[in-house]
């Protein structure tokens, strides 16, 4: 289970986010939507213990603040966004590497274990042929299922999404999804992610949180928090009327 | 498959360079000759007939703890490079970069110009001023890092680690300026040499250089996860703060040792970890290892480059490395970029 518990954090001493409350339950999902500059990615890197906070976030009824990094990282992993390769290292060893925590003996191989769980996780994203290949000889929408391999390879119960379907094209993104929600519905997982394809996010979220200039706006399942007034008041924009003309338009080209 | 190859290819160019380091010099000692003195001194073997006491004690007292010491500070440096570059997560890091090799060359420049020897440690009270120098340098660096910015991060450590690398050569050269008599002293310290080192240097270097290094391969999945970032390690679970101190503290020991005893040598920290990466990968645990087998040997190679080009003088073995090393460094690096 995780509480977030009026918490305050941004840069430099100013607060992006402020009074930021609600309580994720076990195997439930949250989509954090919003403009951009809202705060999204500043909520998920105080979830991820990356920014120091005002306000409490307790994780399984443990304070963040008591707990050693190893302990949360057991816990909470993060999907990371694309980042610049200073060096190379294979698919396989990339995501070796989230298993950083469950290795055992600082001077010994992976185990079996190890092995065996790092290829189910390539398998699962479609990535175990491309296991011996150098992860800058990929696409961008392959590294970042090789850093989603990663992240399940750390055996999470909660996994933080920025933007995970950014590089990815419809197919991928779609199947993406269809994985994630598929691992949250066991053993009581939970995601935690920024998507801005609203589509996307309500295929895989339980609960919404839409922020706004850094306040929640809205919490709570779909049809409470993602209100055709709400979202069209925080876009700036008539959402669903935009949605519904893209849709008339590929109802057009289809039937043509 | 590949990689055990190379592996093997790099041992035996290490035992290639090793015996060639003890054997080619003013005076030639064939390679049958040079073991057949080795395993005398070793096992009590008898000396083959041919091989005369001249060249037993230039082999033995001369050429071999040379050759030695060259290898293992070529090691150390590498090893060291290697560290600081994943760390910092900048290709162009170097064991230097935090101002190692400015606080050791004043801590040599007291002991040259005020002549000072300690009474314990005699001979070794240059290596011992300059190691302490030289790692005081990176300590208050680090330190003043950490007050500046409480999440250490590496652009600040890197622009810190030049402006104290700045200020402490300017000491250095108001050291210079004020005792003029010894500057030529300072200036060839500076330059790094191998010449008239002794066994004793490599009894004292070789443990701190093996215990290092056995550090270091213990955090080597540390130091693959910080290539990819802070943010990433830290949600691994990688006590960012902690290893990082450790990791920069144990690579400028590792320099702080080894140019304390021999002068600053430059170019084989940054070149070295990028041929290894270019054929064996970036993993670390083969990273390290191999760092220090063909930065030890590349070091071999140019301090006899050093001592026979112009023999019976010396070139400064950094002059040497930075000349073989500087040509090569681009062959291997943009001959294999050109491939991909």
């Amino acid at each position: 289970m995780l509480e977030l518990k009026n918490v305050n954090t941004g840069y430099d001493g100013k607060d992006v986010i402020q009074d930021i409350s609600f309580t994720l339950n076990d195997g439930q999902n949250l989509c954090i939507i919003g403009p951009n500059g809202c705060g999204k990615t500043t909520l998920i890197k105080a979830i991820a213990g990356l920014l120091p906070i005002e306000g409490q976030i307790i994780i399984d009824n443990k304070d963040m603040r008591k707990m050693k990094r190893r302990e949360i990282a057991g816990k909470i992993a993060v999907m990371s966004q694309l980042s610049n390769i200073f060096f190379s290292y294979t698919v396989y060893e990339t995501v070796l590497l989230g298993r950083y925590l469950h290795m055992k003996g600082a001077f010994k191989g992976p185990s079996s274990y190890d092995k065996n769980c790092v290829d189910k996780c390539l398998k699962a994203v479609g990535l175990l042929k491309h296991k011996d290949r150098q992860i800058n000889t990929l696409s961008g929408g392959q590294l970042q299922r090789v850093y989603l391999a990663r992240t399940l390879a750390q055996e999470p119960s909660i996994i933080l999404l920025d933007e995970p379907t950014n590089h990815l094209d419809l197919r991928y993104q779609a199947e993406l999804i269809d994985y994630l929600k598929e691992w949250s519905s066991k053993d009581g997982n939970s995601i935690v992610g920024v998507l801005h394809d609203i589509n996307l996010a309500l295929k895989l979220a339980d609960n919404f949180l839409v922020l706004d200039k850094g306040y929640i706006k809205s919490y709570g399942s779909a049809s409470k928090a993602v209100t055709n007034d709400l979202i069209n008041s925080v876009y700036g924009m008539d959402v669903v009327g935009f949605m519904i003309d893209s849709l008339r338009k590929w109802e057009r080209i289809a039937n043509f | 498959m590949k990689t055990k190859l190379y592996i093997l290819i790099t041992i035996l160019i290490c035992i290639i360079v090793i015996v060639m380091g003890i054997g080619i010099g003013s005076v030639y000692v064939t390679p049958e000759a040079t073991i057949n003195i080795i395993m005398n001194k070793l096992f009590s073997t008898p000396l083959l007939e041919e091989v005369q006491e001249s060249a037993v004690s230039i082999v033995w007292n001369l050429r071999i703890p040379r050759t030695l010491l060259a290898f293992i500070v070529g090691g150390a440096l590498a090893v060291s490079g290697t560290v600081m570059q994943s760390v910092l997560k900048n290709p162009l890091a170097s064991s230097y970069t935090l101002g190692v090799s400015s606080g050791a060359s004043v801590g040599a420049g007291i002991v040259i110009i005020t002549g000072i020897s300690l009474p314990f440690f005699k001979m070794f009270t240059l290596p011992l001023f300059g190691l302490i120098f030289g790692l005081m340098t990176v300590f208050l660096a680090v330190s003043f890092t950490a007050k500046l910015d409480k999440n250490m991060s590496n652009n600040t450590i890197i622009l810190v680690g030049m402006v104290f690398s700045l200020f402490i050569n300017a000491i250095l050269t108001l050291m210079s300026a004020l005792g003029r008599e010894h500057i030529q002293q300072l200036i060839f310290w500076q330059m790094g040499s191998f010449s008239s080192r002794e066994w004793s240097s490599v009894a004292i270097l070789f443990p701190i250089v093996i215990i290092g290094l056995i550090v270091l391969i213990r955090y080597s999945r540390e130091l693959d996860l910080l290539t990819f970032g802070e943010d990433q390690a830290y949600t691994v679970g990688v006590e960012i703060n902690k290893i990082k101190w450790i990791l920069l503290g144990l690579s400028a020991a590792l320099t702080g040792s080894a140019i304390s005893f021999v002068g600053v040598i430059g170019f084989i920290d940054l070149i070295a970890p990028h041929v290894v990466r270019r054929f064996f990968g970036s993993s670390h645990r083969i990273v390290i290892p191999m760092s220090v087998l063909l930065g030890g040997a590349f070091m071999v190679l140019c301090d006899l480059i050093a001592r026979t080009i112009i023999s019976p003088s010396e070139l400064p073995v950094g002059a040497v490395t930075a000349l073989v090393g500087a040509p090569f460094f681009a062959y291997v690096y943009f001959s294999k970029r050109k491939v991909r």
